[in-house]
């Protein structure tokens, strides 16, 4: 967007070489307090890891749920994850085709987040299974039996989309990773030479290369961008599919499209930013972007918090009082805490993003981003709990709380997510450096 | 069809009302050759690997096929009932009701549950003596020796349980023979009713109650339905009374201080104090006297004049002008009924207020018709809480040297404040026969485990006229001994005396032959006959040369001056017992523990109900930890917070607080009984269980509570739905439902199939019981989880009996029961969401659920409306020998698997191939599922909704049919009929949102028009 790259800060526009040193620098030498905290993570994940073990050995009895609530921290965490997974997509291939030039220095984390956000989400779903060594029974292989999966059940869709998202990411991922990996393969020698230059499919760097390289990165890019759609909206008729009065809406798939956008550009600012300090990357992810980025989850803040507004409206012009009881259950029953902290994370604190101030205060930002991460997993629990606690038959009404196993998951789920992101972050370049160069290149031609 | 046939005249067929039995029990019933094989040939199978068959296969075991058995369970809760034992393989695996009882073929939950007392895992495997360490194996001869030599004559007490027929003969002639004491005691026993109908009509003994011929039913508190006198026998009738198709509707008025069971079927509720009872009945019998006159009201007119209502009113804290009401409403009618208090309200004064009642049956003409002195229930000789006291004192001073208890639990069930555990343990030979180590076995010093009543021989006198045979229906799963045939063995071992009989059978069989050949001609078939059909039938009409006593007025009772009790300020404590643990006897009974209490929904659990304005000054809720202290001790339980229950009383459930018992019952909840100061009636001496002053504190913590039911308002979404009694009865005959709706359009389900299996269940005629719970527990393998998760919302019954409250025009409320299994919905929300086809649905309409195929999503689960899933969140253990009681027919599950109610989709194949072999379809009939064959009240009726003809079909199209959640339009199978009702309910549309999609005219056709 011409307007966007006018406030590109010039004064500090480094050279292309310096571009190629100061993105790859961290993949040469990894300090202590990196192993630290990819030890930390390993500790986490080996936290989550037993819990999940002791969990298949004893049951999933282990977990907190109950009757009538089956569905808990697992699936909560699961949309959650699946929310994060979207900012890539959005980043790379929407903001890509509409020439959004601001991506080029997000678009490889947020592509990578992604990734790993989608491994992770992934897991839920088995974590969750009562009979997880069954698990095959819900892939359409076949069957001696003659079985295939229920085509009807949302769940079956659900695992289709995840699984092509899944896919398309991870080649548009690739994809876009290599030219970087020829640049890493020359600048390597011995056998990180030979795994950066496997990987580079023995790229050249020719305008046969180039021109192949950006017809398929456009086409990917086309294809990609229906699925930030589908996919939070398939994820969305888990819940819409069911007669659940608190999940039964024709809301659900454009609020839950622009709740995962929302928790995804969340989740890309709170990583950018201690990203950004501890590689020295000031010069290439600048204030510009981090303010465009707070714009968007300003946006989306908006049509989330409207989103809720019109659940209780809806509820209310309904006038079912089955679903009016649900949602002021909802708000003022067991669970108003949950519901509260929702309102309070992805409403109120966002407000504060009005403000150029709070925009351009990466403290003040990370601040509101760790907010919406908490929010909006909150979000997905007060969806999914309160709506299950609370249904038709009062009788049947019932509490959930979390088990410990259940959070030590969690947690091992985050550090599942990050130990990816921090084995990522130290071996292939965590910004475009060939877009960075392309729009180096040309700031170089017109700028000076 | 009788199943004794022609040759066994004697044989009752009409003791209930549905008393003909079909072709297949008939069929079933002969699969038994007498007892002898059933002793012998069979027992629990070895659990090793052979799958070896028989090399000469016994007679009557059929693989796969159960044998039913005909037998007696005398220790099934307050009533005998006769039953089937269901034996496969050598183990009885369930118990159904024999038709030819009072039970009419219905069995209790607790009667039922006497399954788990059978395989208890805690049972005393053997013999057992003991020595500075503890108990230690033993041989049978030895300790029988060792007891022999304890048996000194006349310091030696035999204590057992409360029994009539051949065992009350032979316990007599056994302490004659050796020179011991022979005390019977039953804990909650019915002294003081008996005793007060001998004081009023010289007739002692109870009374029979035919409630099903009265037309107002008036009840000063007993709990009918549920823990009193005869509840399977009793409900039956009740429903009977109320049988709104026969166009009448009996009033039922509840009067005491709590609602129980019972007191929550009533349409009205009269709260008075407890122990006021008498006081009350007194006052409405002086005003129908002052009404209805007659003989009887002119000769107690003097004892009754005082007793106005306005001078009870301020004692009884009610108002006059209900009292005068009751008594206009009593005295037109026609049938009226009045029934006594039960241990709840049952203070020092007991006798006199059972007394008061007779009189008020007598006052209203109820004597005679509903009410039969003398030709009740029969019921064995019971000591009074004041000869356990006398024997506590002999204990004390050593007159006694040797205890010998059996079918008895004394330092359980009397009172802390009797001192009886601490005079027991002063006693040099405790001897116990128990089964189980209870808390009396726990203190003795020989153990000689008698068997099971499963396992044994015996017999009873149900009533005067209806006697009946146990017989043992599986081998001893442990080394035990039939607890006469161990008595005779000790007799004999003492070397004083023999009896005749070689054994406890010979002696049985003995008495009946010479009863048989005294009371029956010459030409009768031989006794070897008799007695082979009897083990069949499992009771017999004994004739009665008799007519029954008639009763009039004694003396005693026409001048009887009746004590005014003083005014009493401040809170006052009830106990009471409840439907699943009776007197504690089921406390180790997983399904018991595990059956929510009608009332409260707790499991697993005492609780003190306290009414919400008082606990409110003391900031309790439900769940919080509360103090109970009386003069003599004090309990700490979770508060239950009860709108059914005065301001000013405290009720706590007897049976839990067992110290030993088992695994299930130690150490849970309290004993309601260390409450009590053992103040005893002072003409029948039986303990007061009420009355005594009580004051509660806030512990400041909150206990563990499992209440199985969210809330107690349905908030009218059409589920529990009542109906007031006019609008019922003005629309009978018209209907609701067009069936069409569950016929057609239904998802899946194969028009071609002659099948649509469909149920309906009568709210008017559910008492709430939970007999049905147990019996699908019982058919369906289904785990017990235990408290924790029980409180967690881990249960796994299939089908939950949910009580709700709905208020009434006057501010008062009324409960429906809505037993809530699944609905076997035609367009059911659990399947198309079910990811892998665990959930589908069958030709027949039903929603299967393939076990083996679920991962365990759970999406089902959410996605059920009614919350009937249930899911198997661990896998849970059936620790030997209770795993012998394992329905083979029923798949039992693994964690990680969703299950929910099948319709006993076993019942309905086996059903199938039996009517295929005879080239017919599934009549009505044929089979029950386990649910409809336990209910005492026969609330569910199940069949094919495609037979126009089905019973199924004609009810669910009735005037009170609603499906529950009607809105959702799951088309459910299931077609409740509402509740009916004499509140003032507020009339909330029922008749609106009535389910009439067709025009009027279509539905007659409707049933036709499903094919």
């Amino acid at each position: 967007m011409a307007t966007a790259e006018i406030e590109v800060p010039r004064e500090a526009l480094p050279t292309l070489e310096q571009a190629n040193d100061d993105i790859s620098r961290p993949i040469y030498a990894p300090s202590w307090r990196y192993y630290l905290l990819l030890a930390i993570c390993g500790v986490g994940i080996l936290a989550g890891g037993t819990a999940w073990a002791i969990q298949v050995k004893n049951g999933i009895g282990m977990a907190g749920i109950n009757n009538p609530v089956s569905w808990g921290v697992y699936i909560v965490t699961f949309v959650f994850w699946v929310g994060i997974a979207h900012s890539g997509t959005l980043i790379s291939a929407v903001l890509y085709l509409t020439r959004s030039g601001w991506r080029t220095t997000i678009n490889r984390a947020a592509e990578a987040m992604t990734i790993f956000a989608v491994m992770t989400a992934g897991l839920f779903p088995l974590i969750h299974l009562g009979r997880v060594w069954y698990f095959y029974y819900l892939v359409p292989y076949p069957s001696t039996r003659l079985l295939w999966p229920n085509f009807r059940s949302p769940l079956v869709w659900d695992m289709f989309a995840i699984g092509t998202y899944f896919t398309i990411s991870l080649v548009f991922w690739y994809l876009g990773l290599i030219p970087d990996l020829a640049v890493l393969r020359d600048k390597f020698t011995g056998v990180k030479k030979k795994v950066y230059g496997t990987l580079a499919l023995g790229w050249q760097g020719s305008v046969k290369d180039w021109s192949h390289y950006r017809r398929l990165y456009l086409y990917l890019a086309g294809i990609a961008t229906p699925l930030v759609l589908s996919v939070h909206s398939v994820v969305s008729w888990d819940f819409a599919m069911g007669i659940v009065p608190g999940w039964h809406s024709t809301i659900f798939a454009p609020y839950f499209v622009a709740g995962a956008i929302f928790s995804g550009v969340a989740m890309v600012i709170t990583i950018m930013i201690p990203l950004r300090w501890a590689f020295g990357l000031e010069k290439y992810i600048t204030k510009y972007h981090f303010d465009n980025m707070a714009k968007l989850l300003l946006f989306t803040s908006l049509i989330v918090g409207y989103a809720y507004a019109l659940e209780f409206f809806l509820a209310w012009w309904s006038n079912d009082p089955i679903e009016k009881e649900s949602f002021a259950w909802r708000a003022y029953g067991f669970y108003a805490g949950p519901f509260w902290i929702m309102v309070f994370c992805n409403v109120v604190v966002p407000m504060s993003l009005w403000f150029k101030r709070t925009r351009n205060s990466l403290a003040a930002l990370f601040a509101v981003t760790i907010f919406v991460n908490i929010g909006m997993w909150y979000e997905r629990f007060v969806i999914i709990v309160t709506s299950l606690a609370h249904e038709y038959e009062p009788g049947g009404w019932g509490i959930y709380v979390p088990s410990t196993t259940e959070i030590l998951i969690l947690i091992g789920s985050f550090a599942w997510f990050f130990f990816w992101f921090l084995l990522f972050s130290r071996t292939l370049p965590v910004i475009s450096i060939a877009e960075v160069k392309e729009h180096l290149a040309h700031e170089h031609e017109h700028g000076h | 069809m009788n199943g004794g046939g022609g040759k066994l005249p004697t044989v009752t067929n009409d003791v209930g009302t549905s008393g003909d039995t079909s072709r297949r029990d008939f069929l079933k019933v002969l699969g038994v050759v007498g007892a002898g094989a059933a002793a012998t040939s069979c027992g629990p199978p070895d659990m090793g690997d052979k799958l070896i068959p028989y090399l000469v296969p016994p007679e009557d075991i059929i693989p796969g096929t159960n044998v039913a058995y005909a037998t007696l369970l005398k220790n099934g809760g307050p009533e005998h009932l006769g039953l089937y034992a269901n034996v496969r393989d050598g183990r009885v695996i369930k118990l159904e009701g024999n038709p030819r009882f009072p039970n009419r073929g219905r069995l209790s939950a607790l009667a039922q549950s006497a399954l788990q007392d059978l395989y208890d895992p805690d049972r005393i495997p053997g013999p057992r003596g003991r020595d500075s360490s503890g108990f230690v194996e033993s041989g049978w001869d030895e300790a029988i020796a060792a007891v022999a030599g304890f048996v000194v004559p006349g310091r030696t007490v035999l204590l057992t349980g409360s029994v009539t027929g051949s065992a009350a003969e032979f316990y007599a002639q056994w302490a004659d023979a050796t020179g011991a004491e022979w005390i019977p005691w039953e804990p909650l026993g019915l002294e003081a009713l008996s005793t007060a109908h001998e004081i009023a009509f010289g007739i002692p003994g109870i009374p029979s109650y035919e409630i099903d011929r009265a037309d107002r039913i008036v009840s000063f508190g007993a709990d009918f339905l549920g823990s009193w006198l005869a509840p399977v026998e009793l409900a039956g009738r009740f429903a009977d009374a109320r049988n709104i198709e026969g166009g009448h509707h009996a009033k039922f008025t509840h009067i005491g201080p709590r609602l129980s069971l019972t007191g929550l079927n009533a349409d009205e509720w009269l709260s008075v104090r407890p122990g006021t009872e008498g006081l009350v009945a007194l006052a409405v019998a002086s005003e129908v006297a002052r009404r209805r006159g007659g003989g009887a009201a002119a000769r107690l007119g003097g004892t009754l004049s005082r007793f106005t209502p306005a001078a009870v009113a301020e004692l009884a804290g009610v108002e006059p002008v209900r009292i005068e009401r009751l008594a206009e409403e009593l005295a037109s009618a026609n049938n009226p009924i009045v029934l006594p208090p039960d241990i709840s309200g049952q203070g020092a004064g007991s006798t006199e207020a059972h007394l008061a009642v007779a009189l008020l049956n007598l006052v209203c003409g109820a004597i005679g018709t509903t009410v039969r002195p003398g030709v009740g229930p029969t019921r064995g000789a019971s000591a009074s809480a004041a000869t356990l006291r006398n024997l506590v004192e002999r204990m004390e001073s050593g007159a006694v040297e040797t205890v010998i208890v059996a079918g008895a639990n004394p330092v359980y069930g009397l009172p802390k404040a009797l001192g009886f555990a601490e005079a027991f343990a002063g006693v040099a030979n405790r001897v116990s026969l128990s089964s189980h180590l209870d808390e009396t076995a726990a203190a003795s010093n020989w153990l000689l485990p008698a068997n099971h009543e499963l396992e044994s021989w015996g017999d009873a006198e149900i009533r005067p006229d209806i006697w009946a045979v146990a017989q043992p229906v599986m081998r001893p799963i442990f080394d035990t001994r039939q607890v006469e045939d161990v008595l005779l063995s000790i007799a004999a071992a003492t070397g004083r005396t023999s009896f005749e009989a070689e054994d406890w059978k010979a002696w049985l069989e003995a008495g009946w032959r010479s009863n048989y050949e005294e009371e029956v001609p010459g030409d009768a078939p031989l006794f070897e006959d008799f007695w082979f059909e009897l083990l069949q039938a499992g009771a017999v009409r004994r004739k009665r040369e008799q007519p029954d006593p008639a009763p009039t007025l004694a003396p005693a009772a026409v001048n009887y001056r009746f004590t005014l009790p003083e005014q009493v300020s401040g809170l006052t404590l009830t106990t009471f017992a409840t439907a699943q643990l009776y007197d504690g006897r089921g406390a180790n009974r997983s399904w018991m523990q595990e059956l929510p209490d009608a009332v409260s929904k707790a499991v697993w659990n005492s609780w003190v109900e306290i009414h919400p304005a008082t606990a409110e000054p003391l900031g309790l809720e439900t769940g919080d930890l509360v103090e109970v202290r009386t003069s003599v001790g004090s309990v700490t339980a979770p508060a239950f917070l009860y709108k059914g229950i005065r301001p000013d009383t405290i009720a706590i459930p007897l049976g839990q607080g067992h110290t030993q018992f088992g695994r299930n019952a130690q150490g849970r909840g309290v004993n309601a009984l260390d409450l009590l100061d053992g103040t005893v009636d002072g003409r029948s001496g039986a303990l007061a269980f009420a009355g005594a002053p009580v004051e509660i504190t806030a512990v400041g913590r909150r206990g563990t509570l499992a209440i199985m039911q969210g809330s107690d308002s349905d908030l009218d979404r059409e589920i529990g739905e009542l109906m007031r009694v006019d609008d019922a009865l003005e629309a009978i005959g018209g209907h609701r439902v067009d069936l069409r709706q569950i016929l057609e359009h239904a998802w899946d389900s194969d028009p071609n199939s002659p099948y649509r299996w469909g149920m309906s269940i009568d709210l008017n005629a559910c008492t709430g019981c939970g007999a049905c719970v147990t019996a699908c527990y019982a058919e369906n393998n289904i785990p017990t989880v235990g408290e924790e998760l029980a409180a967690q919302g881990r249960e796994m019954s299939w089908m939950q009996i949910m009580r709700y409250f709905e208020h009434t025009e006057d501010d008062g409320f009324q409960t429906v029961h809505v037993p809530v299994l699944c609905q076997h919905c035609g367009d059911a929300p659990c399947e198309p969401v079910c990811p892998v086809y665990a959930a589908y649905h069958s030709p027949e309409g039903l929603n299967a659920q393939v076990y083996n195929r679920c991962v365990g999503t759970r999406y089902c689960a959410n996605n059920c409306p009614y919350k009937v899933r249930r899911f198997n969140w661990f896998t849970y253990e059936h620790p030997y020998p209770l795993n012998l009681q394992l329905n083979p027919d029923v798949t039992v599950r693994e964690t990680g698997v969703m299950e929910k109610c099948t319709f006993c989709v076993q019942r309905i194949n086996r059903a199938k191939l039996d009517a295929k072999a005879e080239g017919r379809q599934v009549q009505d009939g044929d089979f029950q599922t386990a649910c409809m064959q336990g209910c005492p009240t026969q609330a569910i009726v199940f069949g094919n909704l495609k037979d126009p003809e089905s019973a199924v079909s004609q009810i669910s199209k009735g005037a009170r049919a609603y499906h529950m959640l009607g809105e959702l339009n799951t088309r459910p199978a299931i077609t409740y009929l509402a509740g009916v009702s004499h509140a003032r309910l507020a009339r909330s549309g029922h008749d609106e949102h009535g389910e009439d999609n067709g025009a009027a005219g279509e539905h007659d056709s409707a049933a036709e028009a499903g094919h």
